[in-house]
């Protein structure tokens, strides 16, 4: 399992980041069981590189190959493997239904592709401090209580690879690191890599490689 | 993929206008129910004129003649069936067999001799023998004879019992009619003239005419109209159903003249069919109006839920089972719809044979199993398009 970076470059993105990036317009390959911390100030492209990645958007220069499988001949029905079955995210701007309640948006993933039983949303939940807001509206939940349920909806799949995009950006310390812990252990039970966007370095996440995007 | 749409299904309900929801259910319903209703009658029609017309031997044999107007007044050619004209309508889908009546070309007078004092002019007609209905054996006529069978219409004898008493003469019965000996005088242009012995061997209900064996009359034209080339005035045609609406516009387009009694049904049929047919037309427009009314609703629907489609499909759900599941919501609606209107259909037909066609045995109350099939057809074409157009919007999300 691989996911390989083939001098991609977003579109919209000068030659000048080749020289500064350790990412853009290089040949990189991510292994299962690997952790890659990716530094990133703003606007150098975190985002966009996580969202090709999860073959959410095309915008780019050179090719992104899973498992050999160029992403940009996926079809629809292809992506929807891929998102099911291998790569799991934590989207910075989190994306969950607001009418729904946190139960039921950790359930719209988790049954998609069951990697726990259904009591394991509760587990998780309380091990990282929401226990109590299973039953509310995501809408009317903190932004750092919903940057755990993204967390925690993230969990819910198997995956190979999951990809996480500025997951602790309202959350403690602690509480990041009781996050970073879970996602840790997840990880591990699947043998999986993370690739970890951050704008800096944190030191709880324990990375096998650093890029500087 | 056991995965359920349960929860999916209130992602999709974005509350507000359910109107055009409705209006598009009612459309589809008034339109299916017009569509099965003119389907059904249109049925009914055929069932009920097309086996009036069904004679014993299959076949309806009906005269036609050129309608003489003031304009081909006085020109023969132009009155006459020619050759081509026959070979047209022989070419024909609905036309069996066509045969000319031959008219003779020379003066003929008929006398009944010293028992009935009575004498006419008259005239002479030949047919195909398999044209005319009762042809007995001794119906033939070889040269040198001087005896001439003839085939006589039933109508003609009746008319001539009419008028008999008024003339002094005795009125025959049919039985009669064949025993008495008729004198038949054919005048030449040279003033030359022959008398032959003619009786009746047959009456004839289908063919309103005198008829003589063809091989005489050609010889006799030839005799004494000095011509061999004699043209139709009228065609006997033989064809399954007089009152088939190809066969009646056939001849309408060609201006021939036909007995109007005989194609009644037929022109009743054309007409009836002609509205239910337009009906029909019009309630397949109301219903593709009604699909259209459906797939607007259904887009707006899909518009106003975008963004959760969209992040359901980031998050790895199949375009296609989505596509499926939520056309899969509106068979239920469809069916109930359809089946009203089947209902309904059903109800009209029962009313309609009960009480306005009391029962005949022609027809049935229930349902022609054309009109079940097309209900089944639409329930599927509206799912399908629904199912097409669904998925069409959800790959442009991915």
């Amino acid at each position: 399992m691989q996911l390989q970076l083939q001098q991609v470059l977003p579109v919209y993105f000068d030659e000048d980041h080749r020289t500064q990036s350790e990412v853009w317009r290089r040949n990189l390959t991510f292994e299962k069981g690997e952790y890659i911390k990716i530094v990133a100030p703003s606007g150098s492209g975190k985002t966009s590189l996580m969202h090709f990645l999860y073959g959410m958007r095309n915008e780019y220069n050179g090719n992104i190959v899973y498992n050999s499988a160029n992403l940009r001949n996926y079809t629809p029905e292809d992506f929807a493997g891929y998102r099911k079955d291998h790569v799991s995210i934590v989207f910075q701007d989190l994306r969950l239904f607001p009418e729904q309640t946190v139960q039921e948006n950790i359930e719209l993933k988790r049954q998609l592709n069951p990697f726990h039983p259904a009591e394991k949303i509760r587990e998780m939940a309380e091990r990282l401090g929401i226990g109590n807001k299973l039953a509310s509206k995501s809408r009317i939940c903190s932004y750092g209580e919903q940057q755990r349920v993204a967390i925690i909806r993230s969990l819910m799949q198997p995956f190979d690879f999951l990809l996480l995009d500025e997951p602790f950006s309202h959350l403690d310390d602690k509480n990041s690191q009781n996050a970073m812990q879970l996602m840790l252990e997840e990880a591990k039970l699947r043998n999986a890599a993370i690739i970890f966007a951050d704008l800096e370095r944190i030191d709880w996440f324990p990375y096998t490689r650093i890029f500087h995007l | 993929m056991a995965v359920s749409f349960k929860p999916i299904r209130s992602l999709l309900q974005t509350g507000t206008n359910t109107s055009s929801r409705w209006f598009s259910y009612i459309g589809l319903g008034i339109g299916v129910l017009l569509l099965l209703c003119s389907i059904q009658m249109y049925i009914n029609i055929q069932q009920l004129l097309g086996g009036e017309s069904q004679r014993k031997d299959g076949s309806d044999f009906i005269s036609i003649s050129k309608t003489i107007t003031n304009e081909t007044m006085g020109l023969l050619e132009k009155n006459l069936f020619n050759a081509n004209d026959i070979k047209d309508i022989e070419t024909k889908p609905f036309i069996e067999g066509v045969s000319p009546l031959t008219a003779n070309r020379f003066r003929v007078q008929l006398s009944a001799g010293d028992i009935i004092p009575f004498s006419t002019d008259m005239f002479l007609e030949s047919l195909d023998n398999n044209f005319i209905d009762t042809v007995p054996p001794n119906f033939a006529w070889q040269e040198g004879q001087n005896y001439i069978p003839i085939v006589f219409s039933s109508d003609f004898l009746e008319i001539y019992n009419v008028f008999a008493p008024g003339y002094g003469l005795p009125q025959l019965s049919a039985e009669t009619a064949s025993q008495v000996v008729v004198f038949i005088t054919c005048y030449g242009q040279n003033g030359e003239k022959q008398t032959f012995r003619g009786s009746i061997v047959a009456l004839s209900d289908r063919v309103n005419s005198i008829i003589v064996p063809k091989n005489f009359l050609d010889w006799a034209n030839n005799k004494f109209g000095n011509t061999t080339d004699v043209k139709a005035s009228r065609l006997y045609i033989k064809t399954k159903d007089a009152n088939n609406p190809d066969f009646l516009n056939y001849l309408q387009q060609k201006n021939y003249k036909v007995n109007k009694d005989k194609t009644k049904f037929g022109r009743v049929k054309q007409v009836l069919q002609g509205i239910f047919s337009g009906l029909g037309i019009f309630g397949l427009l109301v219903v593709i109006l009604a699909l259209m009314l459906f797939s607007f609703y259904l887009q707006l629907m899909i518009a106003r839920s975008k963004d959760n489609l969209q992040l359901l499909l980031m998050m790895g759900y199949s375009p296609n089972w989505l596509s499926k599941n939520v056309s899969k919501q509106f068979i239920p609606v469809y069916v109930l719809v359809v089946l009203v209107a089947l209902a309904l259909t059903e109800g009209m037909q029962w009313a309609f044979h009960h009480f306005a066609m009391f029962d005949r045995p022609e027809l049935s109350s229930l349902l022609h199993w054309a009109v079940m099939g097309t209900a089944v057809f639409l329930i599927g074409l509206s799912l399908l398009t629904n199912y097409r157009m669904v998925k069409k919007l959800l790959y442009k999300l991915v």
